[in-house]
């Protein structure tokens, strides 16, 4: 028996007014793999994180997660972490990761304490604890906003570009803790600009431009031998800066 | 470059223009005035018909305007009719802003107060009540709600210094002694049932009778009294040239013409102006002394007003207990109104931010009205709604209505502001927040109380505060339903004593509780600073 994938969108189209975003796209994710989406600004590679996690509604489309279809259901199975954090401001580190978990999830204190400090220990937030999100430098409310997804225990998680609100030695910081994620075997999908970590860490590379899926494969074909023109062109332009 | 030169220049050129045009218009103003000569003011209460009033053309006419204009017309002044607010009479007298107080003035009680002509017109002061009230006899008034004008004679006639036993024991035994600021006010709160007698003088209860069909006057009367003139004390310069051009007006039958134009009234028949009759210093002369009289009309002005800073200085003390009382009316009124007002505010906000369109639209012009309309017509709209609306009686709606509409009112009103700054609070918060509250699974209730609502009060505590302080000194707003909180108790205390001062100690009331105010907003905003 096959294994149903974590993330299935099958058709999706998505218009703003005239302006079409997405057209009929379809995209599988299955446990454990790691995809990074790259592309152009204005491709609608946040639109299809953003439908996916239902922030907004598909204009035309199926969405499921583990086979999962209704909206209010398949919430539990998926995390989104910000570009820009979206951290809350007015609760300390620890409330932002444990109080999800605890109002919403209704699970045991105890046991979202202790993830909770497994969590702050992993992603080197300790003693932050008490802190308050702008207390703290860029790359360490993204730590805290990854915390705070993975405290829900989601089974994918997706990052809408996840470093470019930091500078690049914060970067470097966050690109280490996905690293880590990935060896563990966390599903993930990520909007990314970073080609070389892409090239590390995914399983899988998709290639969006103008609302469509351009290439899709494994990294050493999309971004090393990209069989389309766009690609090529976008590479190109991505290492000349 | 040469765009900016020349809209300087333009701009300059404006400015001379205007500049010179409200130069030309001063100019041409006082030269108007020299040709006329003395510009004379009269100072009155517009709500005082018959002798001053605004009538069906919105002109300021009656019998003491049309006696002045006369006056004006034979000796070549200018007559300025000047509308004033009963309760600071004294004090546009006395900074010469009005050269006397000509509107039916009840000489009795006042008569060393003022420097008199008169008097001209014999007034009594009569109960007025509602037909089927059941009250006949002055006795009848027991234990119910009397109302009489601040400051007025019918006030004085009751309570007054000079009160007879037989009136403040007939004062004593009223249900209640409410004081309003105006007759319309006091007329409409006994058509409204929420008051059941009014105290006033014949003139003005029989015109008043005219107009409402279901008034009547008691035939026993309060007291016998005469209106005159009051000058600023010691100004007998100007009060003589009044009399004199007042006395041909009698000789030559013009005074008794002008009454008869008020016939309605039945002016001609009070009328009692004479060369013969001891005027009123005269009379004083030969009761209390000459001495007395002489030394203080000597007193030059600048004397007058240290006098006055004096004995205010040393009514101090009473002063402030008096207006301690009305601060604790204000107090009472600013803390129920933020209970109300500031929840409140909250349900309008969610009704103006509803996705339902016919929700939104009823709290949109709801904002509208209550923004767009001054709080004192609110005020009133809120307090003779129900009579003038559904015809139900105010009376039945217990002793602390008036005090609860004025609850009402402000709360009403103050809600209006109070959701317009919340819903720029709540805007002013990013949509990443919601969009995190929904990914991290938070319903509706939870994002609002967790999320959104803590946000949202840092965010407007600068604007409630200034809606706060603006509340508190609106306050004194309640006087226009004759609820006596500081200010009005303030002006009625100036009033009696003549003196500026109990409204400069509400001012450092005010100003005190304001202080206050800013410094717990101010610690209630650093508490809330722990974020940005």
């Amino acid at each position: 028996m096959k294994n149903v994938p974590v993330l299935e969108m099958e058709h999706v189209s998505k218009n703003f007014g005239e302006l079409e975003v997405l057209k009929d796209i379809s995209v599988k994710v299955e446990e454990g793999e790691v995809v990074s989406i790259l592309g152009p600004s204005g491709s609608g590679k946040s639109t299809l994180l953003r439908c996916a996690t239902n922030l907004e509604k598909m204009t035309s489309g199926k969405l499921s997660y583990m086979g999962e279809t209704d909206e209010k259901e398949m919430k539990k199975y998926y995390g989104l972490v910000f570009q820009n954090f979206n951290l809350f401001p007015h609760f300390s580190v620890w409330k932002n990761i444990v109080d999800a978990p605890i109002s919403v999830q209704k699970r045991e204190k105890e046991e979202v304490y202790s993830q909770a400090k497994s969590l702050i220990k992993k992603l080197g937030l300790e003693g932050k604890e008490d802190s308050y999100p702008c207390q703290l430098s860029g790359g360490q409310q993204q730590r805290v906003a990854i915390a705070r997804a993975l405290a829900m225990q989601p089974k994918i998680l997706f990052f809408d570009e996840p470093t470019s609100a930091l500078d690049p030695e914060l970067t470097a910081e966050i690109l280490k803790v996905l690293r880590e994620l990935a060896k563990e075997k966390m599903t993930m999908v990520i909007v990314t600009h970073e080609i070389d970590f892409a090239r590390q860490v995914s399983d899988r590379v998709i290639f969006m431009d103008g609302g469509v899926i351009v290439e899709e494969g494994v990294p050493e074909d999309v971004i090393d031998h990209p069989s389309n023109d766009r690609t090529q062109n976008f590479l190109k332009k991505l290492q000349r800066e | 470059m040469k765009i900016r030169k020349s809209s300087i220049c333009f701009t300059l050129l404006l400015g001379v223009f205007l500049l010179a045009g409200s130069l030309f218009y001063h100019l041409e103003a006082s030269a108007a005035n020299q040709e006329d000569g003395t510009v004379f003011t009269v100072g009155f209460d517009a709500s005082f018909p018959p002798y001053g009033y605004k009538d069906g053309e919105g002109e300021y006419a009656g019998f003491d305007l049309d006696l002045a204009q006369e006056v004006c017309n034979r000796r070549g002044w200018t007559l300025k009719k000047q509308p004033i607010d009963w309760d600071s009479k004294d004090m546009e007298l006395n900074s010469d802003m009005i050269d006397c107080i000509w509107n039916g003035f009840t000489i009795n009680g006042r008569e060393d107060k003022y420097t008199w002509i008169g008097p001209y017109v014999d007034n009594s002061q009569v109960v007025l009540v509602s037909q089927n009230s059941g009250i006949e006899k002055l006795n009848d008034l027991e234990g119910k709600i009397v109302v009489v004008q601040a400051d007025s004679s019918a006030q004085a006639a009751l309570t007054g210094e000079d009160a007879t036993q037989e009136n403040q024991a007939l004062a004593g035994s009223f249900g209640e002694l409410q004081i309003v600021g105006d007759y319309n006010s006091a007329i409409m709160n006994l058509e409204a049932g929420a008051v059941d007698a009014i105290c006033l003088d014949v003139g003005v209860a029989k015109y008043q009778q005219k107009n409402h069909d279901k008034l009547v006057i008691l035939e026993e009367t309060l007291s016998t009294e005469g209106y005159g003139i009051g000058f600023k004390k010691g100004n007998t310069k100007l009060r003589d040239q009044v009399q004199e051009t007042l006395f041909e007006m009698l000789d030559d039958g013009t005074f008794q013409k002008i009454a008869e134009k008020y016939e309605d009234y039945n002016l001609p028949e009070c009328i009692c102006l004479s060369k013969d009759t001891p005027g009123v210093e005269e009379t004083l002369a030969a009761s209390d002394g000459e001495k007395k009289e002489a030394a203080q009309e000597k007193t030059s002005s600048g004397m007058v007003f240290l006098e006055k800073v004096k004995t205010g200085f040393a009514n101090f003390g009473d002063i402030i207990k008096q207006l301690l009382f009305g601060f604790g009316a204000t107090l009472s009124i600013f803390v129920l109104t933020l209970l109300f007002s500031l929840p409140l505010g909250l349900l309008i906000t969610f009704g103006r931010m509803s996705k339902n369109i016919i929700l939104r639209g009823i709290t949109k012009f709801y904002i509208s009205v209550m923004r767009g309309t001054p709080l004192m017509l609110q005020l009133l709209v809120v307090f003779f709604g129900p009579y003038y609306l559904f015809g139900v009686k105010l009376s039945s709606f217990g002793p602390y209505y008036r005090y609860i509409a004025v609850i009402i009112g402000f709360s009403l009103n103050y809600a209006s502001y109070f959701a317009e700054i919340y819903r720029g609070g709540i805007e002013s918060i990013p949509d990443g927040q919601r969009e995190a509250a929904a990914l991290l699974g938070y319903n509706r209730v939870q994002t609002f109380c967790k999320i959104i609502f803590p946000q949202m009060i840092k965010k407007v505590m600068p604007s409630v505060t200034n809606e706060i302080i603006t509340l508190v000194k609106d306050t004194s707003l309640a006087f226009v339903l004759a609820y006596t909180e500081m200010f009005t108790l303030a002006k009625q205390i100036a009033a009696s004593m003549t003196n500026i001062m109990p409204l400069f100690v509400a001012g450092i009331f005010y100003y005190i509780f304001n202080y206050l105010v800013a410094y717990i907003m101010e610690k209630i905003e650093q508490k809330l600073g722990y974020y940005k």
